[in-house]
């Protein structure tokens, strides 16, 4: 079922392509060289889907990327949630790391790519590095402070309760904190995106961003614009998902916002 | 098992010397199955009384006992009731009971028949297996009891527990606690600003000083609810219109006026 906001949506899509289609094909306001027509868009569409472009069909090229930024987002999630919680748990964890922290944030995580691939070369494991340091930091920011905000009734009930200290990790800490880890855990994939599609472009044989660059240097602006919308629906897919999971881990919690 | 000592507690909140002192010698002992209720007016450090026999904050001087033991830490030996509940809103009503027994270690049957017990002494067995956002604040209150009760604590500490409800359900509250200490008498430390609450519930009332909390004095409830019978009615405002009732009221609500009176409000 389609609702009214949906169908809303639907309409918005179908004026920007009615848009475009005017821009371009109907009064040529817009030339092919610097943008190009629907049905230019669509024929490099079917190309690189049958016959293929930077040397793989479109679902390979897709699904690597895909491939990079799930695996990469997992190390991150799987390090940085428990030092997030490590430091909101232990002030001296805190003391010690937040230092360190305050050095290492500025940096953008883009400025790694190059010494990734000096260390670890053009292949997977330098991009699932730089996605890692990318989308570590909002996961670690966001667990701590989703810790630090508990209500300190809640904590006391748990310790009253006689909780020994790892159930209080895992049933207390961690489920209390776990809205705000949420929030660090969409800006984390929303992170590794940005850093995948930036990582490709400078360096890789294989992926989305590597079809961009080689659309970039054939002077193909509408194989560029196929890949600028897969990267789009590839990051909308993976938003959704963690959506998913979001809802049914804090069913408790979205059902007391309703 | 089951008694509570306080033996010229002091507490200062911050630096010793620059410190607020917010308790000053409270000496108080409180005998097994007694239930009393301390009143102040605010500020005065009745909380801060229960959460250091709680063991969240330690005396600056003096200690605390319960059953013979000095306080150290929080445990289920001192089960806690809140002010606004602190339930595991991620726990269902029924996890939020078991919590305390898992932390104990007991086997899977006998947990179960300990939660029905608790369940059915709050008349929560019909909510289960709901979570804490689908209850009302009474029904919540009511499994924070529950999940007191069934750790089968020395001692129940009770942080102005109906403080957060709204009037009629804070009169059905206190009528089933009256109804659980009779089937079920526990010790009892009790924090309330309302009077008539601390008088219809408590065996003794303790009136505290305003800041820096002393006991001012205490009263003896028990003998004048087994000399006038309170126990024959069944509701609070029967109660709470009995001339020896209303004697004792008042005579709390001027002590504490004095103490109002002497902070200049």
């Amino acid at each position: 079922m389609i609702g009214r906001r949906g169908l809303i949506g639907l309409g918005t899509v179908a004026g920007v392509i009615a848009l475009w289609f005017a821009l371009t094909t109907l009064t040529g306001i817009v030339s092919g060289a610097r943008f190009p027509s629907p049905s230019e868009f669509w024929a490099s569409l079917v190309q690189i889907w049958t016959r293929g472009y930077a040397g793989g069909q479109l679902l390979t090229h897709a699904l690597h990327s895909l491939k990079l930024v799930v695996m990469g987002f997992l190390v991150a999630i799987a390090t940085g949630i428990p030092l997030g919680l490590w430091m909101g748990w232990s002030r001296r964890a805190e003391a010690a790391i937040n230092p360190v922290f305050l050095v290492i944030r500025p940096i953008p995580p883009l400025a790694w790519i190059p010494l990734a691939i000096l260390w670890l070369g053009l292949g997977d494991a330098a991009k699932i590095m730089v996605i890692w340091f990318s989308a570590f930091v909002p996961s670690v920011i966001n667990t701590f402070a989703g810790v630090r905000n508990i209500d300190r009734p809640i904590l006391e009930a748990a310790r009253m309760l006689g909780t020994p200290r790892w159930r209080m990790v895992t049933e207390i800490i961690a489920p209390a904190a776990s809205p705000l880890i949420f929030t660090g855990l969409r800006l984390s994939l929303q992170a590794s995106w940005t850093t995948l599609v930036a990582a490709e472009l400078v360096g890789a044989m294989v992926g989305v961003g590597f079809v961009l660059n080689m659309a970039q240097q054939d002077l193909y602006p509408a194989m560029i614009l196929v890949g600028m919308i897969t990267v789009g629906i590839l990051g909308w897919a993976t938003t959704f998902a963690l959506a998913r999971v979001e809802r049914q881990a804090l069913a408790w919690n979205v059902a007391a916002r309703d | 098992m089951g008694s509570i000592r306080f033996q010229n507690v002091d507490k200062v909140f911050g630096a010793s010397q620059a410190g607020v002192k917010v308790l000053d010698d409270i000496n108080l002992a409180i005998g097994e199955k007694e239930f009393v209720a301390i009143v102040g007016p605010s500020g005065c450090g009745k909380t801060t009384c229960l959460r250091m026999v709680a063991g969240f904050e330690a005396p600056s001087s003096g200690t605390i006992t319960v059953s013979g033991k000095v306080v150290t830490e929080p445990g289920p030996d001192r089960a806690v009731v809140f002010q606004q509940f602190a339930l595991f809103p991620w726990k269902t009503v029924r996890e939020n009971i078991d919590l305390g027994l898992r932390n104990k270690n007991l086997p899977a049957a006998e947990r179960d028949r300990l939660i029905a017990d608790a369940l059915k002494l709050m008349n929560l067995e019909s909510h289960a297996g709901a979570f804490p956002h689908q209850l009302s604040g009474g029904m919540q209150q009511r499994v924070a009891i529950a999940r007191a009760y069934v750790l089968d604590p020395d001692v129940l500490l009770m942080d102005e527990p109906f403080g957060a409800l709204d009037a009629q359900t804070r009169v059905v509250m206190q009528e089933e606690l009256v109804r659980l200490a009779r089937v079920n008498p526990r010790t009892v430390l009790f924090i309330t600003h309302a009077v008539e609450e601390a008088v219809y519930l408590a065996d003794r009332v303790a009136i505290m000083t305003r800041r820096p909390g002393r006991i001012k004095e205490v009263l003896d409830i028990k003998s004048v609810r087994i000399a006038e019978n309170w126990d024959r009615f069944a509701r609070i405002e029967d109660v709470m219109d009995q001339e020896s009732f209303v004697h004792l009221r008042t005579q709390i609500w001027k002590s504490l006026r004095e103490e109002k009176g002497a902070q200049g409000v």
